[in-house]
């Protein structure tokens, strides 16, 4: 895993070399199920980023004190409570935004991103580069899904962010709104990225990459 | 580390006391505001089913005209909300519906005219169905199909009848053939108990 601690590293790992959905393949099934709107997929960013940096902060804040062996649940714990807080959080200030996301702010709790990264990084490394730690991984998922819902809903409604930007004349693709588009879409980014990502290695051929 | 048996038991107590305290006071301190927008959101479903759109989407406005037209009356031992005009004489019953769709419970509420001759709308509070797919019955295409429906015809309590069927009036969801059916059902269902109910008074 990463060593070094600098924020520029841990934010280009979390963004790009180590990206949670591109790279680790994993917060998946969110990815697949909010993206068909560019709004929903922000807030769920948003959501995730702030629960994974603020657990990763808490978890290790408390690494030395914590027993090795009921780590795990101490760690579902504070996860648990931090979605619950963006759970009261969206309810209280943006009911709009809390019906929208229903179900799925609650899910935020089974994301592998966040225990992922409270396992591997925050419980060996110290709260303020766990906190970027989770705030680059949060941002590299949100980036993955932004990048997804915009090519779902500007095909699927022809919109941006609810704003329409083509004309009448375009004829919405209803597939791309459906989950099946989730599916084909990721995979073409996943395929992207890994084609750059393996052009990136051959250029640095003989250096070690980290990962 | 500490191997001690009764260390990891304390040190969980006290972390969930912790939190629970920090949850609980969050819970407390926002209670107000959340109550509030639920009854905001109740207040607007209600409005929509009878087809009167507010001045503009502010709260205060849509409380404004809650409380201008709709109104409350007892009924079968449980408020029953009603659309009432200028003389409070009442145009249209708001029918509580409810029942199970593919994943949970569907709830919501069906506007009736007071001689129970047209369905005025329908909207739903609260189901689990499928995004994309059963979940669509929130959709404005399909609760729009409700606006207006005249069921002095109606035989044998289908009100709602799918097209292609010979009366149809509504379109189903394609895709989601079982909460399309169940939806039909208890729509039909309880306005056909509501209307006994009433004219049985």
């Amino acid at each position: 895993m990463m060593k070094g601690d600098s924020p520029k590293k841990i934010f280009m790992m979390g963004i790009w070399k180590d990206n949670p959905v591109l790279v680790q393949i994993i917060g998946i099934c969110s990815a697949l199920a909010v993206t068909n709107l560019m709004l929903n997929s922000l807030i769920m960013g948003v959501g995730l980023m702030f629960v994974t940096a603020f657990s990763s902060f808490t978890v290790s804040l408390i690494r030395t004190f914590t027993p090795k062996h009921i780590r795990m649940m101490v760690q579902v714990l504070i996860i648990a409570a931090y979605v619950i807080i963006v759970d009261i959080f969206l309810q209280a200030y943006m009911p709009e935004m809390s019906k929208a996301l229903g179900p799925y702010v609650g899910l935020i709790i089974t994301n592998c991103i966040i225990m992922g990264r409270a396992e591997a990084y925050a419980q060996k490394n110290p709260p303020i580069a766990s906190f970027l730690d989770g705030l680059a991984s949060g941002l590299g998922y949100t980036i993955v899904l932004l990048i997804i819902a915009f090519i779902r809903e500007l095909m699927g409604f022809g919109s941006i962010f609810g704003i329409p930007v083509l004309g009448e004349w375009w004829t919405p693709w209803t597939i791309m709104i459906m989950p099946p588009a989730a599916f084909f879409i990721l995979a073409v980014v996943i395929w992207v990225t890994k084609n750059i990502q393996d052009k990136e290695k051959d250029e640095k051929k003989g250096e070690v990459v980290s990962s | 580390m500490k191997k001690s048996f009764s260390f990891p038991i304390i040190f969980m107590v006290i972390l969930t006391a912790f939190f629970t305290f920090i949850l609980a006071f969050l819970n407390y301190s926002t209670a107000d505001k959340i109550s509030f927008n639920k009854e905001l959101e109740l207040n607007k479903k209600l409005l929509y089913i009878f087809d009167i759109t507010p001045s503009s989407g502010e709260p205060d406005e849509i409380s404004q005209a809650f409380m201008d037209n709709i109104g409350s009356i007892p009924f079968d031992d449980e408020p029953l909300y009603v659309h009432h005009g200028e003389n409070e004489e009442v145009l249209g019953y708001a029918v509580p519906i409810n029942g199970s769709g593919l994943w949970g419970s569907i709830e919501g509420f069906v506007g009736i005219s007071s001689d129970y001759s047209t369905i005025l709308g329908l909207d739903f509070t609260s189901h689990s169905e499928t995004p994309g797919l059963g979940g669509r019955i929130s959709e404005e295409w399909f609760r729009e199909q409700f606006r207006g429906i005249d069921i002095t015809a109606a035989k044998n309590g289908e009100y709602i009848i799918y097209k292609p069927a010979s009366g149809g009036n509504v379109d189903a969801i394609a895709g989601a053939t079982l909460t399309s059916k169940s939806v039909s059902n208890f729509v039909n269902d309880d306005i056909y108990n509501f209307i006994r109910l009433r004219k049985g008074e």
